[in-house]
């Protein structure tokens, strides 16, 4: 073969030799200093937090039943910056209430530059009857107050590379918070799309941020505008009233073709205006929506086994080196199960999006609600489940991950 | 019922693997069938390391792996098969990937597409750049030399030495009978392999008098290595350009999670365990010795023995702990070798069938042109890359997503530092601009229009690496392969550098360099190694 191959014991060894030399001369002129810096790291950490500690400056009523909380850095814990967020992102708020570690999500009602330097982010909570957080957070928290939050997390977000320039944000009861962020947004940056709000409500007093969203319409009136529609309007109103459908939607916000659709709200009007919209016949890309949290009644999903309705089950649950067995209802997530016994995995979503409470079923069976099923696909393969999202109906032995902290 | 909440590690086990990316979970692997029990510690919250995939609306993107190296066919296995499947004992559905390349050099208007299998590599190179036969079919056999003595060599035993080596390689010549490798061997490969051990591909493929346009069709694959031509080790480069063209490439079905769950489901039946969400911030050592590894949430775990799915920067700079156990040639171990590119990767979910968007390729390498030194360059500003490594995953997997739509990655690299000085504020400003220029680039290429189709996009940036998969600086390749810290002096080094007893370290930063298949079997040596110290 070529010249390449002539055997020259000597020279070929040579050559083998000749770069561990090399390599020990290198590290041998190299600095012994430990190279701790990583840009990197750093980086992602600023944008995405393990946890940020915060503190309550401001409680305001926002309408009925709803409050307004601005959060800022905790300096008392050394936090002097709060991460940067897209409009639309929420936190995952983790607090202990009486002896039990929860976490629940909230959409950040803010703008990102109000969160700028140093500066705050808002969350706005409805009031729910028997709520654990909210009705906790109605007797409890109050100016000074101090929060642990997640990093901003959840993929509710205008898209330039995806949406079209023309975003119809379709808000119901408390789902206006995301849409306050983004309007907000739009209205201080100047970012080159237009946006109609349709928002609507049971009540008129249960409109939040009537005002702010009037604002910043009148701000750039070009390219927002703001629709408040009623069900049941008093006297008073002389807006559109009735549920947001097709018919009302088209009115006001004209002809859907080439639109962006964003919908946020309780999970019934995402139903009703899945079907509302089917008539729309819009890609699937001109629809996005934001996830709703646990399910309220999973017995009553078409494909949920009717037998296991109502029954308590047990749940072996093996968490680091230890072993509970703890009860688990029919009707209440598997994550729920866990946090009331005291066991908190992570979690950020409580929708099965996040993957954060992945957990492993290894005996008994989970009903999943298949619209709330991201797993990914090895995922469901080697028995991964999400807790949140997912519903004893028999007995089960799970492994669950550890908390962080 | 608070007792859940005080769950524990469990105190002491015989060995820690800090983290489970391919590297740990390989050692993992090879550590559990041989009757170990180790603890694998993870601080995301699923297996894989970089070997993962995640969802969004309708579509589940691969995360990295663009093809495996050293699979095979099931009457063909390559090492990492052999060692996944017949050794591991874990199943995996591997699906081949159709074709080597298409490769379009946007300045000269070069566009080819190049299958696998020697013959017909050369056949579609000949096609396009008459006159190549001869010097390429030349090539492949010096390739096939230095490839079958590196392989041979991989498997050497502990304490190598030059002399051993050529021993060692002349034993190879003298017997044929090599279960691991035989279809590798030649009998000159000796000689070729020392002489082509210090050059670098240029030295050697340039020497060749292959026309200077089949070079550049023959190229593409240093993407996969990311060090320009004129410095990366032939040694190394040869091995690789075999093992795709003679193996294929395959990648699991179900994205790579498929392989990590695959991996730690069965690390977990053999008794090993996995814990997630659990970050390690400390390896103890005390006077040269492994003594336990310490938690972020505070538990120490007593062992002897730490695999580290690290990088060593990370190791030494800031794991080992106390600092001043840390030894000072460690450090400049550390210092001298140079980090590999960090990654920059588009995910797009489009709403268009392959066949309507004129996408009818699963790799694409996209570069202006393939003078590697000048992309290379590229890659030191915040901006456009000249070069993109692309995916159509829907080209080897048809359902890999919904009738009507199509996968897509593209990804490009930068050099460490160029993204340290992006401000928070400004990132997803910058993270979109890039992936527009990216998208751009590619329609540009191929005259398709992709980008009007987008139903979702997600991006994903050295920092977002660095988030999940903790990579040192968002690297995704290692340290760079120049021929003073290519596959061979690092066998040859790696009694010397060994620094501490009990801490071996496993992946992309380990002898056999970055890359999935790699990663693997440097993991399975680690745990090797460390069931050799066990005494087991
Ligand atoms: C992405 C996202 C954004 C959101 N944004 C907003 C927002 O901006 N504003 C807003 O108001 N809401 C928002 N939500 C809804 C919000 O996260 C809560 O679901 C809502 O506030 C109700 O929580 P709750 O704790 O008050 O009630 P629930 O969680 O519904 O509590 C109901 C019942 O469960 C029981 N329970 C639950 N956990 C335990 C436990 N560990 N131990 C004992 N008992 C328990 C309680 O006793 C009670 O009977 C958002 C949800 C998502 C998914
Ligand atoms: S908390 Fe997000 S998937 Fe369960």
């Amino acid at each position: 073969m070529s010249e390449l191959i002539k055997f020259d014991g000597f020279k070929d060894m040579a050559a083998l030799l000749e770069l561990l030399p090399e390599r020990k001369k290198r590290m041998k002129e190299a600095s012994a200093e430990p190279q701790t810096g990583d840009a990197m790291a750093a980086l992602a950490r600023a944008l995405h937090p393990d946890i940020q500690r915060l503190v309550i400056t401001d409680v305001r009523e926002e309408a009925a039943g709803a409050r307004v909380f601005r959060l800022v850095p905790d300096k008392e814990s050394g936090a002097s910056s709060l991460a940067v967020f897209r409009a639309g992102q929420y936190l995952s708020l983790k607090l202990d209430i009486s002896g039990v570690r929860v976490a629940r999500p909230y959409s950040i009602s803010s703008s990102p530059a109000d969160a700028d330097d140093g500066g705050f982010y808002e969350i706005t909570i409805r009031k729910k009857d028997g709520g654990f957080l909210s009705e906790h957070a109605w007797k409890e928290w109050r100016e000074g107050t101090k929060i642990e939050a997640s990093g901003p997390a959840g993929f509710f977000c205008v898209e330039p590379l995806r949406d079209a320039r023309h975003i119809v944000g379709l808000a119901g009861g408390s789902g206006i918070t995301p849409f306050r962020s983004m309007i907000k947004d739009i209205a201080e940056t100047g970012a080159d799309v237009k946006f109609t709000l349709l928002y609507g409500v049971n009540r008129p007093e249960e409109i939040m941020f009537k005002s702010d969203l009037e604002a910043f319409a009148a701000q750039a009136p070009d390219r927002i505008s703001v629709h408040f529609v009623c069900c049941e309007p008093d006297a008073a109103w002389c807006g559109p009233t009735g549920f947001l459908t097709a018919d009302s939607i088209r009115k006001l916000a004209g002809d859907p073709a080439g639109k962006s659709f964003f919908i946020c709200g309780p999970q019934a009007m995402y139903s009703f205006l899945e079907t509302e919209l089917k008539q729309f016949d819009l890609p699937k890309k001109r629809m996005r929506r934001e996830v709703f949290g646990e399910t309220a009644d999973v017995a009553s999903h078409p494909e949920y086994p009717p037998d296991a309705a109502g029954k308590a089950f047990s749940m072996t649950v093996h968490c680091g080196s230890e072993t509970t067995v703890i009860p688990a209802k029919a009707n209440e997530s598997a994550l729920v199960a866990l946090e009331r016994a005291g066991i908190a995995p992570p979690s950020e979503c409580r929708s099965g999006e996040c993957g954060f409470c992945a957990s492993i079923l290894l005996k008994g069976k989970v009903f999943v609600i298949p619209e709330t099923d991201r797993r990914r696909l090895a995922a469901k393969k080697f028995g991964v489940f999400h807790p949140c999202s997912s519903y004893p109906v028999t007995d089960i032995e799970v492994k669950v991950p550890l908390d962080k902290s | 019922m608070a007792e859940g909440k005080k769950a524990k590690l469990g105190g002491a086990c015989d060995v820690v693997i800090i983290g489970a990316g391919n590297g740990g979970l390989a050692a993992a692997l090879a550590l559990a069938v041989r009757g170990a029990k180790p603890l694998v510690l993870e601080q995301h919250n699923a297996p894989g390391g970089f070997a993962t995939s995640f969802v969004r609306g309708r579509f589940e993107f691969e995360a990295a792996l663009h093809e495996l190296s050293s699979i095979g066919p099931e009457n063909n296995k390559g090492g990492v098969r052999r060692f996944l499947e017949d050794e591991g004992g874990v199943d995996i559905d591997w699906v081949p990937i159709p074709e080597a390349y298409r490769v379009i050099l946007t300045d000269s208007g070069m566009d080819a597409r190049l299958p696998f299998g020697e013959a017909p590599f050369i056949d579609a190179i000949e096609e396009k750049v008459p006159g190549s036969r001869e010097p390429l079919t030349r090539y492949f056999a010096l390739c096939r030399e230095v490839s079958g003595a590196l392989g041979l060599l991989a498997k050497t035993a502990a304490n190598p030495s030059p002399k051993r080596i050529m021993k060692d390689l002349k034993k190879f010549v003298a017997e044929s009978a090599d279960p691991f490798d035989d279809a590798r061997r030649n009998a000159s490969n000796v000689v070729t392999f020392l002489r082509t051990l210090p050059k670098t591909v240029d030295d050697v493929t340039l020497k060749m008098g292959i026309p200077p346009k089949a070079v550049d069709l023959l190229y593409p694959y240093w993407c996969y290595l990311g060090i320009p031509m004129s410095r990366m080790n032939f040694t190394i480069w040869a091995a690789m350009l075999i093992d795709y063209i003679d193996y294929g490439a395959w990648i699991p079905r179900l994205r790579s999670q498929e392989m990590s769950y695959a991996i730690e489901a069965r690390v977990r039946e053999l008794g090993g365990r996995v814990e997630y969400n659990t970050r390690v911030e400390r390896v103890l050592v005390e006077r040269g010795r492994v003594k336990g590894v310490v938690t972020a949430s505070g538990e120490t775990i007593k062992t002897s023995a730490v695999i580290a799915n690290t990088s060593p920067a990370q190791l030494y700079g800031s794991l080992v702990n106390p600092a001043s156990e840390a030894p000072a040639a460690a450090l400049r171990n550390v210092n001298s070798r140079k980090l590999g590119g960090a990654g920059f990767v588009v995910y797009l979910g489009l709403d268009a069938s392959p066949v309507e968007l004129g996408v009818n390729d699963y790799g694409y390498f996209i570069s202006k042109t393939m003078d590697t030194d000048a992309v290379y360059g590229s890659m030191e500003k915040l901006d456009l890359v000249d070069m993109q490594a692309t995916i159509c995953l829907n080209n080897a997997i048809p359902d890999c997503s919904p009738p009507g739509t199509t996968i897509i990655s593209m990804t490009t690299l930068y050099k460490p530092g160029v993204w340290d000085s992006v401000k928070p504020k400004e990132y997803a400003a910058l993270k979109n601009r890039i992936a527009d220029a990216m998208i751009t680039q590619f329609d540009d290429a191929l005259g398709t229009d992709i980008r009007s189709w987008v139903e979702e996009i997600e991006v994903a940036t050295p920092a977002t690496f660095a988030r999940y998969a903790r990579s040192f600086n968002g690297g995704i390749y290692g340290y760079e392969l120049d021929p003073w810290d290519s596959i061979i002096p690092r066998i040859l080094s790696e009694k010397e550098e060994s620094y501490i007893k009990g801490l071996e370290v496993a992946g992309g930063f380990a002898t056999m360099g970055h890359g999935f298949s790699s990663s693997l079997i440097s993991g399975r040596s680690a745990g090797l190694k460390t069931l050799a110290g066990l005494g087991g």
